[in-house]
């Protein structure tokens, strides 16, 4: 966008050479917020109103798709909610979104599936639930009887490992660690079932192409 | 971001589809794009601050320039008819760098790719950018003469001949208005604005100034700018007694002028058939 045109002009032009009606310009200017700064040159925006200009110059056209790059980038914290509930509600309303992003927690809350790309390659595209549900949870106890809970879960083949007065229990669930302590009076102060976050997920997928990474 | 806001209102349903984007391009639909193209250029020279410099810099120079040259020159006898023709010369050269602004600033913001994305037909955006340069031109050129006229007519010089004024007045405006598209031409030839300008100014006030000393009369008659001030109704102090008996006339000026014009144009257009491609 040219820094000295404003919001305002910058989307009538946007809008003429599409053929849209100038009228559709107010409509984006008020979708993404930015009535109040319609009239400032864009060379006076903050990153974040530079991205919001960019969203409301992809709406014009009324589109079905929005294709965006690192949206976020630049937001402040009000701004990426409002991005998030933005493109949540396009979503629901019958459109689609595709984000490419490196802000994986960004992606965790409001993606509905993934496509994974690494060293030039497709390494996934499921939902974000099966991203990072296929990879082993582990529960995790507290205990003031760490070395009896360990030597009854080996009885059990369930593999553990002791932290302290916790113990990492791998391959089972809550339930199952929960019903061989009570069965044999163990006393348990917590019981916490985890899974990978999807960071862990991408992290651990992406590794083996990863171009640079830290020691 | 203080002064953004939230929207307050949810927006409407998606429809299917939009009747903005069509699916498939047809021929037609690139003829009847060139009226959106043509509204977009105007938006865009008409709202950006360089156009207005321009403007403002014709209006400013061609009062003062002439009234100087009407107040300050005593060892002739100078008319209006000759004056008011003076500021065309810098006028024109403002107008071309309005032009290549017209394509330059769009590949240094990022705006072409959004244009050839909405409008792919490489001559749409070609033509109405010559047309939009061409208007430019043709606005700095009246506004340039008419404050060239009215800077001379301040300082009180009488109108002088006047049997031609009608004529010259119509050749100092196809000068500007070819001046604008020139610009334009090159622009899309350089595609950076700065370096662009800066060889147009080199090249008319300095280079082919040169080249009308050393070069021979008839080669001399046939650089761009030496052919474009000559549509004038003026010759310059430069001018030799031999270049003044062979001197084109001004059908022949535009002509060359024009070449120039078209040739550069034609470049340009044809790079960004080359450069921008899907």
């Amino acid at each position: 966008m040219h820094p000295g045109r404003t919001a305002r002009n910058h989307l009538r032009a946007t809008a003429a050479i599409s053929g849209i009606p100038i009228g559709r310009v107010e409509e984006v200017l008020a979708e993404v917020g930015l009535e109040t700064a319609a009239d400032q040159r864009a060379g006076k925006f903050s990153l974040g109103m530079r991205q919001r200009l960019a969203l409301a110059a992809a709406l014009l056209g009324d589109p079905q798709v929005l294709l965006l790059d690192e949206p976020s980038n630049g937001l402040d914290p009000d701004g990426i909610r409002w991005l998030r509930d933005y493109l949540s509600d396009f979503a629901a309303r019958g459109g689609t979104v595709f984000v490419s992003s490196h802000l994986i927690s960004e992606l965790s809350m409001f993606a509905h599936d993934l496509v994974v790309l690494g060293g030039g390659r497709l390494l996934a595209a499921e939902s974000v639930e099966a991203i990072t549900s296929r990879n082993d949870t582990a529960v995790i106890v507290q205990t003031p009887q760490p070395v009896e809970l360990l030597e009854l879960l080996a009885g059990y083949d369930l593999v553990a490992e002791a932290a302290g007065d916790r113990l990492i229990v791998r391959g089972t669930s809550r339930a199952a660690v929960s019903r061989i302590a009570f069965d044999n009076h163990i006393r348990v102060h917590e019981l916490t079932e985890t899974s990978q976050s999807l960071e862990d997920s991408l992290l651990h997928m992406t590794r083996a192409s990863a171009e640079f990474a830290s020691a | 971001m203080t002064t953004t806001h939230a929207p307050t209102y949810r927006i409407p349903e998606i429809t299917s589809p939009t009747e903005h984007r069509p699916t498939t391009r047809a021929k037609g639909d690139d003829t009847r794009a060139l009226a959106a193209a043509l509204k977009s250029e105007w938006i865009k020279a008409s709202t950006v601050r360089a156009t207005r410099a321009i403007l403002l810099l014709t209006v400013a120079g061609g009062l003062l320039v002439s009234w100087a040259v009407a107040t300050l020159v005593t060892d002739e006898v100078l008319y209006l008819s000759e004056v008011g023709f003076y500021w065309s010369s810098v006028s024109s050269m403002l107008a071309a760098i309005g032009g290549v602004l017209l394509f330059g600033s769009e590949v240094q913001h990022g705006t072409l790719a959004a244009a050839v994305a909405a409008r792919p037909a490489r001559w749409v955006i070609a033509l109405s950018k010559t047309l939009t340069a061409a208007a430019l031109g043709l606005v700095l050129g009246v506004v340039g003469l008419a404050t060239g006229f009215g800077g001379a007519a301040l300082a009180g010089l009488g109108s002088g001949d006047t049997s031609a004024l009608a004529a010259t007045l119509g050749w100092a405006v196809l000068f500007t208005t070819l001046s604008a598209v020139l610009g334009l031409g090159i622009g899309m030839i350089f595609r950076h604005s700065t370096g662009a300008i800066g060889s147009l100014l080199v090249w008319g006030f300095v280079i082919e100034n040169l080249f009308t000393v050393f070069l021979p009369e008839q080669v001399a008659r046939l650089l761009p700018f030496y052919a474009g001030n000559h549509l004038l109704a003026y010759n310059s102090d430069f001018d030799s007694a031999t270049a003044i008996a062979i001197a084109l006339s001004r059908p022949e000026n535009a002509l060359v002028f024009g070449g120039y014009t078209a040739v550069a144009l034609a470049v340009g257009t044809a790079l960004l058939y080359r450069r921008d491609t899907d």
